[in-house]
């Protein structure tokens, strides 16, 4: 095979091949970049790191969280009002306040389907109204 | 021929670069002294040192200007209630830490702007939680007015608001101190690539001589 033949090859099959994995990599993701997860990388990801890896015992870890997975109706009330109260998260206590913030539904709602699918691996899409829905009954 | 010439015009540049990185600044209005020198009035001027101080650590030790004498350090304030910017600071300072952990030249003081409620049992648990225990980091407190007269000195800002999360408001800057107690580098104790420069510039400030 002479190199202009390589080339003509390369040409008609290999970079339709590259274009289409591509193409298929964005839908099989559903969306290029989440809209939560650009929330969650510049008001969470400080404290709670990119991973939600946490920092030692002072922040919790989100990866897995057992305690999140048991209080799924109270995150709507957490991202807005903040923690002042203790929690145990794979048995360790932390006692550091979570500070409240000027989060709306629709930005909440989104930040909660990140985690969900990234942290929680809870299969469960949730949405503005939902979220309106248990801010009534924050502590 | 050409080539040479550029390789040496290159090589000065490189050169120059070196030098430059090796000077770090010194932070701090001068003072102006008068002084007799071989029978002459000459005016030099002396570089800002920081006061003398004294503060309480974790484990109930006195931590004061001779802890920290001859050796370089780094300062930041924070509370141990803060909920928002201090855990991101410490796992930067424990960058620092895990990077000078056997350095005895280098001392970590992490002053509390909330002295009051953070007691010293508090700070050893704030310590436990880190998952450290370290002679090289002091988390000090003391008299509140004391520390915010010295965060002053170290020319940054800390104050009482009731209206701030946690009630207090900071920077989150990390200061850096030379062996006289001279400031040398504030760096963004949140930001990575801030952090990183510390760390670049501590190495640049432990090969300065002490008599320098």
């Amino acid at each position: 095979m002479s190199s202009k033949k390589i080339l003509q090859f390369i040409a008609r099959f290999a970079i339709p091949i590259i274009i289409i994995l591509f193409i298929y990599n964005i839908y099989s993701h559903g969306t290029i970049i989440h809209p939560g997860k650009a929330l969650f990388k510049a008001q969470c990801s400080q404290c709670h790191g990119e991973d939600g890896e946490g920092i030692k015992a002072l922040v919790p870890p989100l990866q897995n969280s057992d305690y999140a997975l048991r209080n799924l109706d109270s995150i709507p009330c957490w991202l807005k009002f903040g923690i002042n109260h203790p929690v145990i998260v794979h048995d360790t206590v932390y006692d550091q306040p979570m500070y409240p913030s000027e989060i709306d539904e629709v930005q909440t709602a989104n930040v909660i389907n990140f985690m969900n699918r990234e942290f929680f691996k809870y299969d469960r899409e949730v949405n503005p109204e939902w979220v309106k829905e248990k801010w009534k009954n924050c502590k | 021929m050409r080539k040479t010439v550029l390789i040496t015009v290159l090589f000065c540049i490189a050169l120059q670069a070196c030098n430059w990185q090796s000077n770090l600044p010194v932070y701090g209005p001068k003072t102006a002294v008068t002084k007799t020198e071989n029978g002459k009035q000459v005016i030099d001027s002396l570089d800002y040192v920081l006061p003398p101080f004294q503060f309480v650590d974790q484990d109930s030790n006195v931590v004061n200007t001779s802890t920290v004498k001859g050796k370089i350090y780094v300062a930041d304030f924070f509370f141990t209630s803060c909920p928002s910017i201090c855990p991101k600071m410490m796992k930067e300072m424990l960058l620092v830490r895990d990077k000078y952990k056997d350095n005895k030249d280098v001392v970590i003081l992490s002053y509390s702007i909330d002295p009051v409620r953070d007691s010293v049992a508090r700070l050893k648990i704030y310590e436990t939680k880190l998952g450290i225990t370290s002679a090289q980091w002091h988390f000090l407190t003391g008299n509140k007015d004391s520390i915010y007269y010295l965060a002053n000195k170290y020319l940054v800002s800390a104050s009482e608001d009731p209206s701030a999360p946690g009630g207090h408001i900071h920077d989150g800057n990390f200061i850096l101190v030379d062996r006289k107690g001279r400031l040398r580098g504030y760096y963004d104790g949140t930001n990575e690539q801030s952090v990183q420069k510390l760390l670049s510039e501590m190495d640049i400030l432990l090969k300065e001589k002490n008599n320098e």
